[in-house]
């Protein structure tokens, strides 16, 4: 019994849903070390450690567990919660949030092991899904434990944690139920410049079965998602997302036929240089770059019907969020794997009937970390806060990739 | 993404990625392209954000943009050109206004081709819906001028900008702050003053670095975070317009803000006009359906400020609602009324607004009465451009150029809104003067024959050391620690007392007791007395706001800092806010003063120009084809 169903008795949000009560965040947090600062002097196994070597991306400094506990209104988000800890508990808390309402996309992580927008995940949610959806994302083996840690891939990971974060938040948990209280992180043991991780067995965090007491405090566990960098607390590394999505030319190339008697003007030398070789999109850029006529009045719009429009209508509200990346244990445990957000911009475009690059773009994915890294495992599409099937579309994307490359070789033959 | 490295110069430098911003940097792209046969030019450009682009607030905007397509129906330009004069209460300089309506079509259409994903009549064409104020024959019946995408315009049309950015390799620096701009000279002497430079935060290093630039655009968007309840983001909160008031520029209309009627209870969240058009109604605590009693004739559909005003007008009398996820908060909503509107119907059309009210009211809106408040919505005033984007000074009862400045979208005041907005031409100006403002920074740059070439730029050094000193002294925390018990506060109440000595002095709280300090000074109405009360309150938070420190002194991606630099920013806004609703006695669209409760065409008919020093000086308003008269709905 969770505390959640206490007292409201089955009816829709009820006045209980209202009453604020303790509820204990525990997140993960860590505070990079700045370069210049770094002493001579480090951990004697540093240089001698191949983990230490290993871990490029993963920057030095403090990592810990912080808990607060505070009085909130179960129908509240996690979002007002951080926003509230940060008024009145501690300001020093980082984490990414821009509109408030699930269309900006900058709050992703990782809610009670399951990766969730801070402003669309409620408090009540929170509580009551901490009973069962750890388990279900564990059979995935993205949650449990530590998403600081990048690799091994996550699902050969069990319920790992660091040294610090089991002791000390367990030591240090909170119970004063009334008022809110920061756990002083000088209490805990800061892993200082760790590069490699103690597992610990650590694996019942995420269930909170002890609060059928409505004035016992709940605990929700918040760390940074998984499959990116952290860089300060829940503040996460969103490049390396964006520059795969940009690797597959997110964007319309519409060959305007009647513009074709006009003369060229080179757009040749635009920066789309990087991948020039091999990708067939940048052959077509360079087509459609002439085609195009910049400095005509636009006359009218390109036609398209609302059926036309409904192929790629839902595709075209992704909001980058990151959610399916972080959710997706091929991309998130590490392999190489453009991800899915980059696959979701690329079949937009595909699907669109403006574009005159269906063709380029489906052969631009069909490579070992493109369309083919995915393997169904359909993790992606539960968390897409626009209702996008992730999955599906990837598996969409397989098939035109496969039906294109057959009828190529029907040709060729 | 962020470039490898950010260099000490560029041609041109815009600050924000909105709308605004990615329309300044496509129109100089693409400017640049044509001329790019006679100059071989490779401009050096950059656009600074205090966000990734895509999470900037153009994302949000649901209804539609505005132009004269006559896709579903005859339309005409000047009818839109009459409509926007007419909704701005003549405030609105007309010769601008006739290039937002004549030039709307074309933006558009370049809109579609660069990718945005309209909605579609059944034979191909973009789709036009109605929108409040949106007439034919010069106020006649509702015409469809407002092309749409679903209920997510503002998210097509910032995704497809910023994909266009990616295709032609616009340069971001990406969670980069403004903290000043540096003007040279700096004081307001003589003409020919002439913009430098700025120096920026680069969040990530926690690193200032000073940026010379021959041209200089401010696309920084709203400051709805003025106010406690708002639609915005928390990223809005005037940087663009305290950065031109810290420089010694001035502010026009900044008096007039929109506030839009439905914002769902405590979230502020907005709830489209779409719920009203669609059935819906609002009622005070007795059950009545009150706008009868304010608009008879149009009722719920009247315009925004009059709706928002007769919503307050309730509340102030008593009648108003406690929010129910607050049950014994004060009683400072009404009633919006869906559950007349099919369920069915309701779900084909209000989807948005539907899975809001859910997600954020926990109600059924098909059985449940939904808790609105009027919400900050749009800035109409902001930084006084030409319909070229330049930048200026009202002086002397003439417009001096601020060379190398420009600014466009929500930040800028072109005047094309003049006291009150239309819906579907926030968009509309961002996209067209933000590509006309590249265009002009172009044709400069392709006639500049050297580059403007300042080895020396003394001005920005010294504001570089004047800042790093503040950074220096915000970061100055004894030993790197995290908050010392001594520094958090234990507070059992959900929210902070805003009033209460004993919250703790951080830029969160403090933000919060501006929000409600502004909302009791000028929330949809005002009084000589709830201004001056205001103004006093300001002193106390300004004297709070100079003890600001961090409580971490880790200076990369320290959001406290920048939260710091942004109260301080909002502060200076607050009270050119204050001092210009306080100089304008008069009742004119999105102002409602209730001592002076008429429109006054004799003393009034006149932009409000306000400097940081609280000076205030008067522009005649541009009157072409439409001489002033009464605005009823």
């Amino acid at each position: 019994m969770t505390s959640q169903s206490t007292g409201s008795d089955g009816s829709k949000a009820s006045a209980s849903d209202c009453d604020p009560r303790p509820v204990t965040f525990r997140i993960a947090r860590f505070t990079p070390r700045p370069q210049s600062e770094r002493p001579a002097r480090t951990s004697p196994f540093a240089k001698s450690n191949p983990f230490a070597a290993a871990g490029t991306r993963r920057a030095r400094g403090r990592r810990w567990t912080q808990e607060y506990t505070i009085r909130i209104a179960p129908q509240r988000t996690v979002l007002d919660a951080l926003l509230q800890i940060k008024r009145e508990v501690d300001p020093t808390l980082n984490f990414r949030y821009s509109c408030g309402h699930g269309m900006c996309g900058s709050d992703a992580v990782l809610i009670n092991g399951r990766p969730d927008l801070l402003c669309t995940a409620t408090i009540a949610d929170c509580l009551s899904a901490s009973e069962t959806m750890p388990n279900a994302y564990a059979s995935f083996g993205v949650a449990n434990g530590s998403p600081q840690v990048q690799q091994p891939p996550a699902f050969r990971r069990t319920g790992s944690a660091t040294t610090a974060t089991a002791t000390s938040s367990s030591a240090l948990h909170s119970d004063s139920g009334i008022g809110s209280r920061a756990t002083g992180p000088k209490a805990t043991n800061p892993s200082e410049a760790s590069d490699h991780t103690e597992t610990t067995n650590h694996t019942g965090t995420t269930h909170f079965t002890e609060t059928s007491d409505p004035d016992k405090s709940s605990v929700i566990e918040i760390s940074p998602l998984p499959g990116f960098t952290p860089l300060r607390d829940l503040i996460v590394d969103t490049d390396t997302m964006f520059e795969q999505i940009r690797r597959f030319k997110p964007y319309l190339l519409h060959d305007d036929s009647s513009a074709e008697s006009r003369q060229n003007h080179h757009e040749s030398d635009q920066p789309e240089t990087q991948d020039s070789v091999q990708n067939p999109l940048t052959k077509a850029i360079s087509q459609a770059a002439k085609a195009k006529v910049v400095d005509a009045e636009p006359a009218s719009e390109y036609r398209q019907t609302p059926e036309e429009l409904a192929r790629y209508e839902l595709l075209s509200t992704c909001i980058a969020c990151g959610l399916c990346q972080g959710a997706c244990p091929i991309y998130a445990g590490g392999e190489a794997f453009a991800g899915p957000a980059a696959m979701i911009a690329a079949a937009r475009f595909i699907n669109d009937s403006r574009d005159s690059h269906r063709q380029e773009r489906l052969e631009a994915i069909d490579q070992v970390d493109g369309i083919q890294a995915c393997q169904s495992i359909r993790a992606c599409t539960r968390p897409c806060p626009r209702g996008i099937d992730v999955g599906e579309e990837m598996w969409k994307l397989v098939e035109a990739v496969k039906e294109q490359s057959d009828s190529y070789a029907h040709r060729s033959a | 993404m962020n470039p490898q490295k950010v260099r000490n110069r560029y041609d041109a430098v815009i600050v924000g990625a909105g709308a605004a911003g990615l329309s300044t940097a496509l129109g100089l792209y693409r400017a640049l392209e044509n001329k790019k046969s006679k100059s071989d030019l490779s401009p050096k450009v950059l656009v600074v954000s205090k966000l990734q682009p895509l999470r900037s607030h153009t994302g949000s905007a649901e209804g539609g943009i505005a132009a004269s397509l006559g896709n579903q129906e005859k339309d005409d330009w000047h009818w839109h050109y009459y409509d926007t004069v007419k909704g701005s209460d003549w405030l609105a300089d007309q010769d601008a206004v006739r290039i937002l309506a004549e030039q709307a079509p074309g933006i558009v259409i370049e809109l579609e081709h660069d990718g945005v994903a309209f909605s579609r009549t059944e034979d191909g064409h973009i789709a036009q819906r109605k929108f409040g104020g949106h007439t034919a024959d010069y106020g006649g019946h509702p015409v469809r001028r407002a092309a749409y995408a679903a209920d997510r315009i503002g998210h097509q049309i910032l995704h497809a900008l910023w994909q266009q950015c990616l295709r032609r390799g616009v340069e971001f620096a990406e969670e980069w702050y403004v903290t000043d701009l540096v003007l040279d000279p700096p004081t307001d002497e003589e003409p020919g003053c002439h913009a430098r430079g700025l120096i920026v935060l680069d969040t990530h290093a926690g690193k200032l670095q000073a940026i010379q630039a021959d041209n200089i655009v401010l696309c920084t968007g709203g400051a709805g975070r003025l106010f406690h309840t708002t639609s915005n983001s928390w990223d809005l909160t005037g940087d663009g317009m305290a950065l031109a008031l810290q420089a010694g520029l001035q502010l026009e209309d900044v008096e007039f803000i929109q506030f839009h009627p439905t914002g769902l209870g405590h979230t502020g969240i907005l709830l489209s006009e779409a719920s009203r058009a669609e059935g819906g109604v609002l009622r005070n605590c007795e059950g009545r359906a009150f706008m009868q009693d304010y608009a008879p004739g149009h009722g719920d559909l009247a315009a925004r400020d009059v709706v928002s005003r007769s919503i307050v007008a309730e509340i102030d009398a008593g009648r108003g609602v406690a929010d129910p996820s607050d049950p014994d908060g004060p009683h400072d909503c009404v009633w919006l009324d869906m559950t007349g509107i099919d369920a069915q119907r309701m779900t084909t059309l209000l989807p948005q607004v539907t899975e809001t009210i859910h997600r954020y009211a926990h109600l059924d809106p098909t059985v449940d009465m939904v808790p609105v408040k009027p919400t900050a919505h749009y800035t109409m005033g902001g930084i006084p451009i030409t319909d070229r984007g330049h930048v200026y000074r009202w002086q002397d009862g003439s417009r001096r150029i601020v060379d190398g400045l420009y600014a466009a979208g929500e930040c800028s005041c072109v005047s094309v809104h003049g006291a009150n907005r239309l819906g579907g031409n926030s968009l509309l100006d961002a996209c067209l003067f933000g590509t006309r403002t590249g265009q002009a920074i172009a044709a400069i740059m392709a006639n500049a024959d050297k580059p403007n070439d300042m080895t020396d730029a003394p001005t920005l050094a010294q504001a570089l050391r004047r800042r790093q000193t503040f950074m220096d002294k915000l970061l100055a925390v004894e030993s790197d620690a995290e908050p010392s018990e001594s520094t958090l506060t234990n507070n059992q109440n959900e929210e902070s007392d805003p009033n209460g000595g004993a919250s703790p002095n951080n830029p969160y709280a403090l933000m919060g007791r501006l929000g409600r300090l502004m909302e009791e000074a000028v929330a949809v109405r005002c009084d000589q007395s709830s201004i001056e009360k205001g103004l006093r309150g300001l002193d106390q938070l300004d004297a709070d706001a100079k003890q600001l420190r961090a409580h971490s002194g880790t200076a990369v991606l320290n959001q406290e800092v920048t939260a710091i630099m942004e109260v301080d920013n909002l502060l200076t806004l607050a009270r050119a806010v204050l001092n210009a609703s306080l100089k304008r006695k008069e009742s004119r669209g999105a102002l409602y003063r209730s001592d002076y409760p008429q429109r006054d065409d004799e003393h009034y008919l006149a932009h409000t120009m306000i400097d940081a020093r609280e000076v205030v000086s008067w522009q005649p308003v541009h009157i072409v084809d439409m001489p002033p008269k009464g605005r009823n709905y």
